[in-house]
């Protein structure tokens, strides 16, 4: 909030018509940043610290993020796109710029003396429209594969290479399936995304069951296991002072490794019961044992387990005890007392991998995960955050997709047909407020523009041509980027999230208004923009 | 030998200040001959590692939070070839917006060539603009934790609240940085536990009390914590009305934000050492501790953070040794008896003993104490503590005249002590009435190398003793004597801050109100910091 109230740091108001026109400047500025960014043919952003730490990206909210903005109206709409990012994952760069749009518009307007709250009332009318609009043309799926690659792989086109993009919508898109329970929306922490600074990109893979990012930590102990028994933990098996002895009293170090190995008996019969249990379930069988321990497993507990030929791993994260449980089976235990082989999970294979000083753990082949790991691969870490973060946009449209039980086609087509709708329904309207319909209308034209000016192609004739087709066509028309033409965006699979674009038409009304309302809000007590 | 690891945390700007002078003082000690005979264990500081080129790389065990903006010249990643740089994106477009590259100074500049000179002037005082302008290590990929949602010295958004610390922490950023400790404790075979040290007047203080809670609920290891007030605000001298307004409500923010990290750290740290080179440390940070023989600038954070980083270093000999003989737990366990968590520190740098003068005769004709207190608000009594004391740097050979000459030394009782530390101890006995005290004797002096501040007195010689070389000595090393102290004493310095903080009217402090903070929690942290002060007012038993 500290940003808003420095619209004006003085009592003192701007006057009203000033405060506008800064908002309205302030506005077009993140909106020219922000413009090249659309769309799959939009330009990548590789951000340079003066140290050299390298940030590439392509979304709009993170982009907003690293610009550090420090213009109250700029971090206003920062905040929007924010907020759609929250609630969406995707549309944040058409946020900004439709928002810059609409006042642009209105600028038109009001430099002809029109009273802003005339147009806002105008922009409530024309959302109330477009978004019947937007009912119209939602496509119905099922949370089917073949229904979910589109929606996936046109938003991963948009943030990565084609090549990269289709390996992660397929990662992605049978990752949420395989952990999926129907009629359920897939809880997304069951995806672990795992880095791994690493070859290339493409070798991005989906992992059915876990990847962690430590392995074992005593020479003798086995590598790599088939057929083994998963004990999942949160057991200490170190020893920790737990009575303190006071350092006044203290002799050598021999005094004190004395006391150290008379109280170490606790842990090591800890260690004996977990051994006993692998003997007796894994002795003259094919079978393996595995220990994952939340707590600590210290060097006497490694060594007793590698001599039983135990895989032994300390310290694995607190949220991969549950998923660990979802992938393998079996629960995770608190206490050795009562161990059973009904405790454990099971894994076809059980592997570790070393890089450099970097180790990971596979835990391979389980039978019904319900939870997976998705593993990233990159040369470098911006490479990884890159990736990191498009994965992250894949799984929410997938989401989407299935909570919305629908989708909508892209490519402008939506914009373009909306505009369409709402001039003919201005005609319909009496008085003043149909000039805030008329602005509406064509603000959103704003993005079918940009996608076509991203691609080299003119924006007027482009946005001609899609209009005279739309009218001809009962089916929504959007730009083909490739040729410049008119197309069916569901032809070729361009299809967009439908709650996305739903949130983008309800929040950008919002704080357009609340922008072109300036000396209202001012005079309210800006209590309508917190939070 | 079974190496003790610890993890160092550090929050904040100042914090970071005294870190580069720590981590200074630590690889500029390394001996990569083989030679020198050294007490210290460094691999409980540090961890060895590899590049994905197979290089070795020995960093420190360190986690660092501090402000996008902050880091000028230093690379997030820590400055070591760990990662490739070729760019394999096959983007069509790629525009790239490249902020300007800060220009390094002399100091950075020779380290990325033929290291730092030893012969040659810096002019460290003009230069040092941040941290970062006299960090001689490199640090591990994982160290350096940027905060983005707030930039270093802004003044519009500042990072000024505990609770905007507190709302971080549960964000992406509290998950990154848990999983950074998780991969260091992982690595451990015997950890003995944290070093917390942090800001505790900003953002920060929500920072580090997050994590430290979240290390007493994950870990059951010793948290030794040192909340720090800088020693210098840029708005203590306001000269206009409204700049007085101004710095006095960042007073208050500073003052509560700090209260708040006492209660908190009372509830979760093992034990706790507030720090500051200024004597009050609220509402202002007051006026400098003094220290015979050395000339700091308080507004300075590159000196001011030099003595407190040789505190730190002085204080941590004891759990760092290859002798395993004190661990931190045990350091925790003989300070907080009746659940005082809370202790004072001291420092004597340098050990003000003649160049001609043998220790004996040192303590028996000084008047003073030979230490300074560091923890503000605060007088360390001389009665009734507890204390751990490490004396470093003072030769075996100092300790008394031999038999042939030693004349009226004779006739002293500490005579017939045998040893530096024999000595101390027969010292503090004499001095401290009612009161335990342990001490620790290290061969090696701390060693002042560059990038150390140049800050020391003309009277003192190479080794940092007081001698009549004259001016144009540069002082190498020097003797140095610091202290944890527990006792009634502090019940004061509790008192002090309840007392100040409680005449805020916490209503008017918009700023925590917006973060989520009521009032009404805010009362409740008073009372528990007045309950917290009941554990030193009990009479003292030994
Ligand atoms: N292959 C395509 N051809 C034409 N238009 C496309 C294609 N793929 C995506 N689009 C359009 O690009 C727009 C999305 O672009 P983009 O993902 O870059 O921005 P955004 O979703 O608004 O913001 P964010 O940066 O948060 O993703 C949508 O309007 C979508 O319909
Ligand atoms: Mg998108």
């Amino acid at each position: 909030m500290a940003a808003i109230s420095l619209l004006n740091p003085k009592a003192e108001l701007a006057r009203a018509s000033q405060a506008l026109a800064v908002n309205i400047s302030a506005a077009k500025g993140i909106q020219d940043v922000m413009r090249t960014n659309l769309g799959p043919k939009g330009t990548m952003k590789m951000l340079v610290s003066g140290a050299g730490d390298i940030k590439i990206t392509k979304d709009g909210n993170v982009l907003l993020h690293e610009m550090q903005i420090q213009h109250p109206t700029a971090s206003l709409i920062a905040r929007a796109s924010t907020a759609q990012d929250d609630a969406t994952g995707d549309g944040t760069t058409s946020t900004v710029l439709l928002i810059g749009e609409l006042l642009k518009q209105a600028d038109i307007y009001i430099s002809e003396g029109l009273h802003p709250r005339i147009l806002t009332e105008g922009f409530d009318v024309a959302r109330n429209k477009v978004l019947e609009v937007l009912e119209s043309i939602k496509i119905p799926i099922e949370a089917k594969r073949e229904d979910l690659l589109d929606v996936t792989r046109t938003a991963l086109k948009t943030k990565v290479h084609p090549s990269l993009a289709e390996v992660l919508t397929n990662a992605c898109v049978d990752a949420v399936l395989t952990i999926r329970t129907p009629d359920k929306p897939a809880d997304l922490h069951m995806v672990e995304i795992m880095e791994m600074q690493h070859k290339t990109s493409t070798e991005t893979a989906l992992i059915k069951g876990l990847v962690m990012d430590h392995g074992t930590r005593h020479p003798d102990m086995p590598k790599r296991v088939e057929n083994a028994y998963i004990l999942t933990c949160n057991i200490s098996l170190e020893y920790e002072k737990t009575e303190v002895n006071s350092g006044f009293f203290y002799k050598s170090a021999e005094d004190r490794e004395k006391l150290i190995s008379a109280e170490r008996d606790f842990i090591d019969q800890r260690v004996k019961k977990i051994v006993a249990l692998k003997k007796k379930l894994c002795d003259g069988t094919d079978k393996n044992f595995v220990v994952i321990n939340q707590k600590g497993i210290d060097p006497l507990s490694l060594d007793a387990f590698a001599k039983e030929g135990i895989m032994g791993l300390r310290r694995a994260k607190r949220r991969n005890m549950e998923r660990l449980a979802l992938a393998c089976g079996g629960i995770a235990m608190n206490s050795v007392d009562d161990l059973t082989e009904e405790c454990l999970g099971f894994a076809g294979l059980v592997y570790e991998h070393i890089l450099g000083e970097e180790k990971y753990t596979f835990v391979e082949q389980c039978k019904n995960p319900q939870s997976v790991t998705i593993l990233i691969k990159g040369p470098n870490k911006h490479t990884l955050a890159q990736i990191k973060d498009a994965v992250r946009d894949g799984l929410r449209a997938i989401n989407n997709a299935i909570e919305d039980k629908c989708v909508i086609p892209g490519a402008g087509a939506f914009e373009i047909k909306a505009n369409l709708e709402l001039l003919k329904y201005k005609d319909t309207v009496k008085g003043k407020a149909r000039l805030g319909i008329q602005a509406y209308a064509e603000a959103l034209l704003v993005i079918p523009k940009t996608l076509a000016i991203n691609s080299g192609y003119d924006a007027q004739d482009t946005i001609v041509k899609l209009q005279e087709e739309s009218r001809l066509s009962p089916d929504p028309i959007g730009l083909d980027l490739s040729t410049g033409e008119a197309i069916k965006p569901t032809d070729l699979g361009i299809i967009d999230n439908y709650v996305v674009k739903k949130q983008i038409l309800n929040s950008c009304s919002v704080i357009a208004s609340n922008l072109l309302l300036v000396d209202e809000i001012m005079r309210a007590g800006m209590s309508s923009l917190k939070g | 030998m079974t190496t003790r690891e610890l993890l160092t945390f550090q929050f904040g700007h100042y914090a970071n200040y005294i870190g580069a002078h720590f981590w200074n003082l630590q690889e500029l000690s390394f001996d990569y001959t083989g030679t020198v005979k050294t007490e210290i264990n460094h691999d409980i500081l540090y961890r060895e590692g590899q590049t994905a080129k197979g290089e070795v790389t020995y960093t420190p065990r360190l986690l660092i939070a501090d402000l996008k903006g902050s880091l000028k010249t230093l690379p997030e990643t820590g400055g070591l070839p760990y990662e490739e740089n070729e760019n394999e994106f096959q983007w069509n477009g790629v525009e790239k917006i490249e902020e300007p590259t800060p220009p390094k100074n002399e100091f950075l500049l020779d380290i990325d060539t033929d290291g730092p000179s030893v012969a040659k002037q810096y002019n460290f005082e003009q230069d040092v603009k941040t941290w970062t302008d006299y960090l001689y290590p490199r640090l591990h990929p994982r160290s350096v934790n940027i905060v983005r949602d707030y930039v270093h010295d802004d003044n519009t958004e500042c990072f000024d609240i505990l609770h905007k610390g507190k709302a971080l922490w549960k964000q992406d950023f509290g998950e990154a940085f848990t999983d950074n400790i998780r991969k260091y404790v992982e690595e451990c075979d015997s950890m003995q536990g944290f070093q917390v040290n942090f800001d505790c007047t900003d953002g920060f203080a929500g920072l580090a009390l997050s994590c430290v809670e979240y290390l007493a609920d994950e870990y059951t290891k010793s948290i030794l914590a040192y909340p720090i007030i800088p020693s210098y605000f840029p708005d203590n001298n306001p000269t206009t009305q409204e700049d007085r307004d101004k710095s006095n409500m960042k007073d208050s923010i500073r003052m509560v934000n700090t209260a708040l990290s006492i209660q908190e750290l009372s509830e979760y740290a093992t034990l706790f050492v507030p720090l500051s080179t200024g004597d009050k440390g609220w509402r202002k940070p007051g006026s400098p501790r003094k220290f015979d023989y050395l000339n700091y600038n308080p507004e300075l954070y590159y000196h001011s953070s030099a003595l407190l980083a040789s505190a730190m270093d002085t204080l941590s000999q004891k759990y760092r040794h290859k002798s395993n003989i004190y661990t931190m737990s045990d350091i925790c366990a003989d300070l907080t008896g009746y659940g005082r968590k809370m202790a004072a520190a001291s420092l004597g740098m340098p050990l003000p003993i003649n160049e001609r003068e043998y220790l004996i005769d040192f303590l028996n004709n000084t008047t003073k104490p030979i230490y300074t207190c560091i923890t503000p608000s605060c007088k360390i009594a001389t009665d009734k503590i507890f204390q751990l004391i490490t004396v470093r740097g003072v030769p075996e050979n100092y300790l008394k005249a031999p038999m042939k000459e030693a004349k009226e030394q004779m006739n002293i009782p500490a005579y017939r002590c045998t040893s530096v530390k024999e000595m101390f101890e027969l010292y503090f006995q004499a001095n401290n009435f009612l009161s335990a005290t342990n001490v620790t004797v290290c061969d090696k002096p701390l060693e002042v190398k560059t990038p150390f501040p140049k800050f020391f007195g003309s009277e003192l010689n190479k080794y940092g003793f007081v001698g009549s070389e004259g001016d144009s000595v540069k002082v190498e090393s020097c003797p140095v004597v610091a202290g944890y102290h527990n006792g009634n004493f502090l019940s004061d310095m509790i008192e002090k801050l309840h007392r100040e903080v409680s005449r805020i009217k916490f209503t008017k402090l918009h700023k925590f109100k917006q973060e989520g903070f009521e009032s009404s929690e805010y009362s409740d942290s008073l009372d528990r910091l007045a309950e917290f002060k009941d554990n030193y007012e009990d009479d003292f038993e030994l």
